[in-house]
């Protein structure tokens, strides 16, 4: 004989009080049939009889509070046939399961229906299946999201056609609203000049200049009164400029340098290789004057006069054009007294020199008339300091300033 | 699903006569949900072994057996009574191949009911698998439907190596399901497929696939079309047919139980982190249980991930 003590119904009661029973003494019973109905607290509720036999005692009648623990019910375990369906036979027949039962666990309630489960699984590995959408890298995806390009027209440039920051980029572009002067050139019945030659470069190098320099630009003057009168002829202007960056470069050399963004990194050249803007009627030419550092004043002016001839004749070539350290632009040949020069990378600095003029100065408390030449030096501030510009100035004015 | 579990036991304990089940109530009494019910009547006390209440006892006994030949079949009452026996699983069950160098094999099952939504006081609810997943060694699996728990548990037998196999408790008894008693076992180690969908795909597992699938049925309401994997093995993960699903959508929303915190869904969404980012059209979402104990029955309801929590995920990862 087995005794059935009332269980701790899962809710941490002390107590249930008994409502009726389901069985009575002398039955034959089966496991999981419908034993007794206890109130708790909070419910009444349906326990199951525990194991198969013959009831040979009720401990309490209805409506008796038993405490959890104490003995329930007598039962004499009989040898009987398995409540469980054999293998053999369909599960859901077997009387493990009765509908609706709701407690076929000593502990909690595991929730139970009737619900037909019918599902359609597979789970053969599928082969690797080609993206059918376009594959991005992840910034590429939030950019074209904040431009509203479609990622299904672009066609990736990276590895297996993986859309890159630049695809997006070049297809926002491509896809722009054409600019209002297409529409007013088609208006007005005339057609827009494409650029070529110099002009095309410049758009490009000064697109590529603004969007990579940190440009800084202090202006100063230089007073050329010693000079006399033959500083002014032809080409003497820009010869002075060129052998006081020379010496300015000697003095200060973080100004004659290429800066590499991509690396982080500056290489300072001892060689000054000068791009000199000349102006011409097909656009702006910048001819490179090499070693101006190692030249003397005549191979100077023979090689600018060379060079500016050859920007006019349209003869130069890639190589007279490459590679310069540092450049100047004597716009004040024009006019235009300071400017701000556009730095060219890789190159770090330009030095702008305006229109010379004369000017009241004054010279120990007293007003003088003097020839002064402004001067606008540009710099890239990633790469060059303030300081470092600031004294390359100076000595570019402190060269001009000699006599000779 | 119970009574398919006990069905394959019976099965497999028929064809195999290596093939032993022990645990604390296993045998007069059928196992404390009646996973085991009628084995002892069918098979015998020798073969269906009642245990003392002893978790590291009934995990060392069966690396003891499986060592000298058998292929037990072991009972844990529920997943928070597995802690005792991780030494042996984690310490000897996990490492007996290794150890030997390939001569001794450790085909031992270790079932448990698994996770919450039954009612049930304190340590009856745990959901704690990824402490198992992180282990070399135990392959950790756990079905989801009456056929799957049939079919992977006669797999996870007929392993030759150590199994953890977890019962989601609140499907034990939630749907019929007619399933054929033909010995016919699942393949371990891969995700079944419930749902095709081309908008997002949805893994999860265990008992959340109900969820999942009220949720994902919301979801078809607006237009949606989602695909439910079904992980059935958490650890190794099939990661090929995440990943092939993921290329498809583009998108990935995890579901599970467990805490949050180091689930087995950070192992997945770093799986896609690493192989699948340049599909993805979205951030990867969690839908997880809270970062906090599995609170009691009255509460239950507010930790497990809600058919709401689904379907708000889903429509946030479309919306990204």
């Amino acid at each position: 004989m087995t005794t059935f003590k009332l269980p701790d119904l899962g809710e941490g009661l002390a107590e249930a009080e008994l409502v009726a029973w389901h069985v009575a003494v002398g039955d034959v019973v089966g496991v999981d049939q419908p034993m007794v109905s206890v109130e708790t607290a909070k419910a009444v509720v349906d326990l199951p009889v525990p194991f198969s036999g013959v009831v040979e005692r009720l401990h309490a009648g209805p409506g008796d509070v038993v405490p959890t623990g104490a003995p329930l019910i007598d039962v004499t375990p009989t040898v009987v046939a398995s409540p469980v369906a054999s293998p053999a036979t369909s599960p859901a027949a077997g009387p493990g399961a009765p509908a609706g039962a709701g407690r076929n666990s000593v502990v909690g309630k595991v929730p139970s229906s009737d619900e037909e489960l019918i599902e359609t699984v597979t789970y053969s590995r599928p082969p690797a299946a080609a993206a059918t959408r376009g594959r991005a890298v992840p910034v590429a995806r939030a950019l074209a999201k904040r431009l509203g390009v479609d990622l299904g027209a672009v066609a990736g440039s990276g590895p297996g056609g993986l859309i890159t920051l630049d695809d997006v980029l070049a297809r926002a572009q491509v896809g722009a609203t054409p600019p209002a002067i297409a529409k007013m050139a088609a208006q007005a019945q005339i057609a827009p000049t494409p650029l070529r030659g110099p002009r095309r470069a410049m758009a490009q190098t000064m697109t590529l200049a603004r969007d990579q320099i940190a440009l800084s630009t202090v202006c100063d003057d230089a007073d050329i009164e010693a000079w006399g009168k033959d500083g002014g002829r032809a080409g003497g202007y820009t010869l002075r400029l060129m052998r006081a960056l020379a010496r300015a470069c000697a003095v200060e050399p973080a100004l004659n340098a290429w800066y590499d963004a991509n690396e982080n990194s500056r290489l300072l050249l001892a060689h000054v290789d000068l791009g000199v803007a000349v102006d011409t009627p097909g656009g702006l030419i910048v001819p490179v004057l090499r070693n101006i550092q190692a030249k003397s004043s005549d191979e100077l002016r023979a090689a600018l006069v060379a060079q500016k001839e050859a920007a006019h004749q349209r003869v130069l070539t890639g190589e007279d054009l490459r590679d310069f350290t540092l450049m100047l632009s004597n716009f004040g040949t024009l006019a235009g007294r300071y400017g701000i020069p556009q730095v060219v990378p890789p190159a770090v600095a330009i030095l702008g020199a305006g229109k010379v003029r004369r000017d009241a100065v004054v010279v120990a408390d007293r007003v003088e008339a003097h020839l002064r030449m402004p001067l606008s030096l540009s710099f890239d501030h990633r790469c060059v300091t303030g300081g470092e510009a600031c004294r390359f100035l100076a000595a570019v004015i402190a060269d001009l300033e000699l006599a000779i | 699903m119970v009574e398919a579990i006990a069905m394959a036991h019976a099965w497999e304990m028929q064809a195999d006569p290596r093939v032993v089940v022990i645990g604390q109530d296993v045998g007069a009494n059928g196992g404390v949900f009646r996973a085991t019910a009628g084995l002892q009547q069918r098979f015998g006390e020798t073969r269906v072994q009642d245990t003392p209440l002893a978790e590291a006892m009934i995990a060392g006994m069966s690396v003891g057996m499986a060592a000298q030949g058998l292929k037990p079949v072991a009972e844990i009452q529920f997943m928070g009574f597995i802690y005792p026996a991780l030494d042996q699983i984690i310490n000897h069950m996990s490492r007996m191949r290794h150890r030997t160098r390939g001569r001794l094999s450790c085909p031992v099952v270790i079932r448990t009911p698994h996770g919450g939504g039954i009612h049930a006081p304190e340590h009856h609810s745990e959901s704690t698998e990824s402490l198992l997943c992180h282990i070399p060694g135990i392959r950790v699996v756990i079905p989801s439907s009456p056929a799957r728990a049939y079919g992977l548990l006669l797999a996870a037998i007929r392993d030759p190596d150590p199994v953890v196999f977890l019962e989601p408790a609140r499907l034990y008894r939630a749907v019929r399901q007619e399933v054929a008693d033909d010995g016919r076992a699942l393949p371990l180690d891969v995700c079944f497929t419930l749902r095709e969908g081309s908008d997002v795909t949805i893994v999860t597992w265990g008992a959340m696939t109900a969820e999942v699938l009220r949720a994902v049925a919301e979801l078809d309401e607006d237009g949606v079309s989602a695909e439910v994997l079904d992980l059935a093995t958490l650890s190794p993960i099939d990661s090929a047919t995440i990943l092939a699903s993921v290329a498809k959508t583009g998108r990935l929303v995890i579901v599970h139980e467990a805490a949050r915190n180091v689930g087995v869904g950070a192992e997945i969404a770093a799986l896609v982190a690493e192989h699948g980012l340049y599909d993805l059209q979205a951030p990867i979402l969690r839908v997880a249980g809270y970062d906090t104990i599995m609170p009691l029955f009255r509460l239950e309801q507010d930790y497990i991930p809600s058919v709401r929590r689904i379907v708000d995920a889903v429509q946030a990862t479309l919306a990204a």
